[in-house]
């Protein structure tokens, strides 16, 4: 062993501690452990980008001290019982699995013996995640809407497809800079987040549901449509140049935690707003709109808030989307990208915060690990990946009959039946 | 004796989609010549037919059971795929007039049969939950899409042959036209009118107007109501199954053959009023001609048929803004 | 008088509450029986106990000496139960013709009974082909009991014949009610006191989900106290 590889090593060790134990220490410190956390995971993101652009540098092993020294210091406050009970509770749930998200790519480059800054291994599985990280704020986003507002929409994937379009479009064509794309693209999700609210929100049930379809279909058309070859690409799609530190080729491990943090921050928007006044508004709409009219409460306002949430949050998942392919095709428009995230809401558990983003990450990561396994059932081979649609379906519909109210949903209500029966 | 509002508002859809339908014959006659109108038209009825038959059974199974079925689509498909079966299968010595019947009853059949068969194995279960239901019916469609390419292969088969009266072509006012489609448009008329006649004169089509209202009275009336549920949705996956093996001598059988003619019948019982057979019926000739005449325009002005989906799309939000329950909805 | 209908201790939820905690009620044959109480007692979820639409979850239900329980409510009416429910549930697009030919149990039923219904409901023969939506108030309760007459029934369950009619009417109603006795028992939910006091030979008070007192209409009126306990201010 190289004295290099080993002090490479020895950040990789300590990143790892870090990022395990700092959610805990910034929790103990300030109390707020969830935006902590997301802070911590845009820390490590930095400390992590700048390692793998200049190796274990000062710098690097400064920021490794800190956050070691930071976890010390909450390790030393606190009571190991204390401990134990923050890991079992749904609290301790979420910051253990932000940790471990956080330590990931370092975990598969250990394992599988790559590095996690070039090409191999862990590179491939990063880029994955990614994917997997969009899905799941895509999901965290028709879950809003669906699960807690109650309002069945079609055609979320025209907030996510017109989100990837706009940022390359406006990149491309327009020559804007990274951020004024992306907040260009942000602004897109509103302006259609308010155009579906003002026209459609009027029509109810599934007649909003179908509106939702026709409206998505409409730009999926013109996206494929031949006409605008010249600007779209068609149904090819086009390719556009992305500044190199948001180039997921060269800079993979900063996207993988620009992607987590996304995620993290979709999910504390949507937690946040559904605990406050707001939110509790929505779900009262959801179970019974006449009588929150009755209680006084414009609820046209309040839905109109949520759907140009949901679509901001859908247009961000859109932007990383184009982001991290440098390009669109118009598939991101395409009614995939709407019974996806539906299906994986449904999946993991419908109005509950952390369903859907379980939903996401089991279902996607599920298919890519089957992508290229062959199953020989009586002597008919089935390529699992090629069939992906009809094992989704089968999965979906064996869910549906075991856990009528989502995985997560489920365990929950089991959870709290079993409370009740205590004394 | 109160005004007879809801007659009134009928009458009144009524004369909106005729008015409708002259301005886009005027539209017609203004932009294009005589012989390109007459074959728009007879596109555009024909596209309705095909609509209408997937539609159909769409629209009733809403109204009866809440239940929006996705997979109607794969239905359309199914049938198409049934008659080639049933089609090949018979020796090659039987006339042709009878293998194409008998494709076409065959078709009706194995739609009516695997209806049957969706609506007691999968959405029985999930009655209380409808999201799940119209889930369930996308995730079915999927599968069967999936099935077939997986039997089947990607490619498709190629259009079989139809019987040699049907495979001319005549002139109508200098346009060419396949004798063909006109068979479609007779089916579909057919079938347009004979659905009528059951829901208006037979006592299933009492129970299933009643049903749509109150299914739970019918039931305390002493019908077995789970029975017509079975009856009604296995006759709308039957019509679509004919519609499929109708379209087959033109389209051929492939995979994902019905996702294409599922949107726009989703667009057309939207159009109609969700629920309404009256309303689906007249919708699916209103969306027939417009994209017919959108589409002609399109290839004229721009080369492309863009505007053949977009308009439809377009002629829905328009509808649904004016009347957010569709053209023959109620409130 | 035997028996038509026992209902014994029914214990019924609805999603996750406790209605019925207990209701007993017995209907003989052609006599008229009343189920009284106070908004929201129990009154409406025992006729639908009854039919099977709210099966109960706990106590028996006999017909005739068959038991109801576990049976579909298709099932209930063609042992020959009429269900007519407070909010009418006419038909709104079908024809006054169509409304009752829905109703027959084997073909003819209604071209049995047509002269009869007519007898006692004239109204329904000027308006045979009317939409159910079209009809007044007074003529969809008419059309609805109408309804439960086409089949053989031999118990009527009748809830809030009188809600919303003309008083007028509402004596056009009783005596139609009455002249049912002749071929099937009555169980009737009225809200409206005077009403079926004068109609019923029998009482059931039910209060929040129990039945907690029953026996006949005159001794009911002869106990003041009984009425000003569980009936007034109603």
């Amino acid at each position: 062993m190289t004295k290099a590889s080993r002090s490479a090593g020895l950040i990789w060790l300590g990143l790892l501690a870090a990022a395990l134990l700092i959610p805990y220490g910034f929790a103990a410190l300030t109390g707020t452990p969830a935006q902590d956390a997301a802070g911590l995971a845009g820390w490590a993101s930095a400390a992590a980008a700048a390692y793998c652009a200049k190796g274990p540098t000062p710098l690097v092993w400064l920021q490794a001290g800190l956050l070691a020294g930071l976890a010390a210091a909450s390790l030393a406050g606190r009571r190991l019982g204390a401990w134990a009970e923050a890991v079992a509770g749904a609290r301790g749930g979420y910051l253990t699995g932000l940790a471990a998200l956080a330590a990931l790519p370092f975990l598969i480059a250990a394992v599988t013996n790559s590095s996690a800054c070039t090409r191999g291994q862990a590179f491939f599985w990063q880029a994955i995640f990614v994917d997997v990280f969009i899905m799941a704020i895509l999901a965290i986003s028709y879950n809003l809407m669906f699960g807690f507002v109650g309002v069945v929409s079609f055609g979320h994937a025209a907030f996510f497809g017109l989100g990837a379009y706009s940022v390359g479009l406006l990149m491309e064509h327009l020559g804007w800079p990274w951020w004024g794309a992306v907040l260009g693209a942000l602004a897109i999700s509103v302006a259609i987040a308010l155009i579906k609210g003002f026209v459609g929100l009027r029509i109810r049930g599934l007649y909003f549901a179908l509106f939702t379809l026709a409206f998505a279909q409409v730009f999926f058309l013109l996206a494929g449509n031949r006409l605008l070859v010249n600007v779209t690409g068609a149904e090819d799609g086009f390719t556009f140049a992305v500044p190199d530190f948001l180039n997921m080729t060269k800079n993979r491990l900063f996207f993988y935690y620009l992607g987590l943090a996304a995620m993290v921050l979709a999910f504390l928007v949507v937690r946040q707003l559904m605990r406050s006044p707001t939110g509790r508004v929505l779900v009262a709409v959801r179970d019974n709109e006449n009588r929150a009219q009755m209680l006084g409460y414009n609820t046209f306002y309040f839905k109109l808030i949520a759907i140009v949430i949901a679509g901001v949050l859908a247009g961000g998942a859109g932007v990383l989307r184009g982001l991290s392919l440098k390009g669109a095709s118009p598939e991101v428009l395409g009614l995939d990208f709407t019974m996806t995230p539906l299906i994986m809401t449904l999946v993991g558990g419908q109005a509950t915060f952390v369903g859907p983003v379980l939903g996401a990450f089991g279902l996607h990561l599920l298919e890519d690990f089957l992508r290229d396994t062959v199953v020989t059932v009586a002597g008919v081979s089935i390529n699992v990946g090629e069939r992906w649609a009809l094992i989704l379906g089968v999965i979906f519909i064996l869910i549906v009959i075991v856990f009528p109210y989502g995985i997560v949903g489920t365990v929950q209500n089991e959870w709290r039946k079993r409370r009740a029966r205590r004394p | 004796m109160r005004p007879t509002l809801r007659v009134n508002v009928f009458r009144q859809s009524l004369i909106v989609s005729g008015l409708f339908v002259l301005g886009l014959l005027v539209v017609n006659l203004a932009v294009f010549k005589p012989s390109t109108v007459a074959v728009v038209m007879l596109s555009g009825l024909y596209q309705g037919m095909l609509f209408f038959l997937i539609a159909a059974g769409m629209s009733i199974v809403f109204g009866l059971l809440d239940v929006l079925n996705l997979a109607q689509g794969a239905f359309f498909m199914l049938g198409a795929y049934a008659g080639f079966a049933i089609y090949g299968a018979l020796p090659a010595g039987t006339p042709i007039e009878a293998r194409f019947l008998a494709a076409l009853l065959g078709a009706a059949v194995t739609g009516g049969l695997a209806g049957a068969l969706m609506e007691v194995g999968l959405l029985r279960p999930l009655y209380a939950r409808p999201v799940y239901q119209i889930v369930m019916t996308l995730g079915l469609s999927t599968a069967l899409n999936e099935m077939v390419r997986a039997i089947y292969g990607p490619a498709g088969l190629v259009p079989i042959e139809e019987p040699p009266a049907l495979a001319t072509t005549f002139t109508v006012l200098g346009g060419q036209f396949e004798t063909y489609r006109v068979f479609i448009i007779v089916v579909g008329a057919a079938l347009m009118l004979g659905i009528s006649l059951l829901l208006q004169r037979t006592r299933l089509g009492i129970i299933i107007r009643a049903g749509v209202q109150d299914s739970e009275m019918v039931q305390a009336l002493g019908i077995n109501v789970r029975r017509i549920f079975t009856l009604v949705f296995a006759l709308g996956t039957a019509v679509a199954a004919l519609g499929g093996m109708t379209a087959a001598p033109f389209l051929g059988a492939y995979p994902g053959m019905g996702t294409d003619f599922l949107l726009v019948a989703i667009i057309v019982i939207v159009i109609g009023g969700m629920s309404s057979y009256e309303g689906t019926a007249v919708a699916s000739l209103l969306v027939g001609l417009t994209r017919a005449t959108a589409e002609q325009i399109s290839l004229q002005y721009f080369n492309t048929p863009i505007l053949a989906s977009v308009s439809i799309l377009l002629f829905m939000v328009a509808v649904l803004l004016v009347r957010p329950t569709g053209l023959f909805g109620r409130e | 008088m035997s028996a038509v209908l026992t209902v014994q201790d029914i214990h019924t939820f609805i999603g996750q509450f406790h209605i019925l905690e207990g209701v007993t009620v017995e209907v003989p044959d052609h006599s008229i029986t009343a189920l009284l109480g106070r908004n929201g007692a129990g009154k409406t979820t025992t006729l639908r106990s009854i039919m099977g639409l709210n099966p109960p979850a706990r106590g028996q239900i006999q017909y005739r000496g068959q038991a109801l329980n576990g049976r579909k409510p298709y099932d209930i009416a063609q042992l020959g139960l009429g269900y007519v429910p407070d909010y009418r549930a006419i038909f709104r697009q079908l024809t006054v013709e169509e409304n009752l030919k829905i109703a027959e149990r084997r073909p003819g039923d209604l071209d049995r009974k047509r002269q009869f219904i007519f007898e006692i409901f004239p109204d329904l023969e000027k308006l045979y082909q009317w939409p159910g939506g079209q009809l007044s108030g007074g003529q969809q309760q008419m059309l609805a009991i109408a309804r439960a007459l086409v089949p053989d029934n031999s118990l009527l369950l009748i809830d809030e014949p009188s809600e919303g009619l003309a008083p007028v009417i509402i004596e056009g109603m009783m005596a139609a009610i009455r002249r049912l006795t002749a071929q099937a028992a009555v169980l009737l939910v009225e809200q409206n006191f005077r009403v079926a006091s004068q109609l019923a030979d029998r009482y059931v008070i039910i209060e929040d989900g129990r039945s907690v007192h029953s026996g006949t209409m005159p001794d009911l009126l002869a106990s003041p106290a009984l009425i000003q306990k569980y009936l007034s201010a109603a």
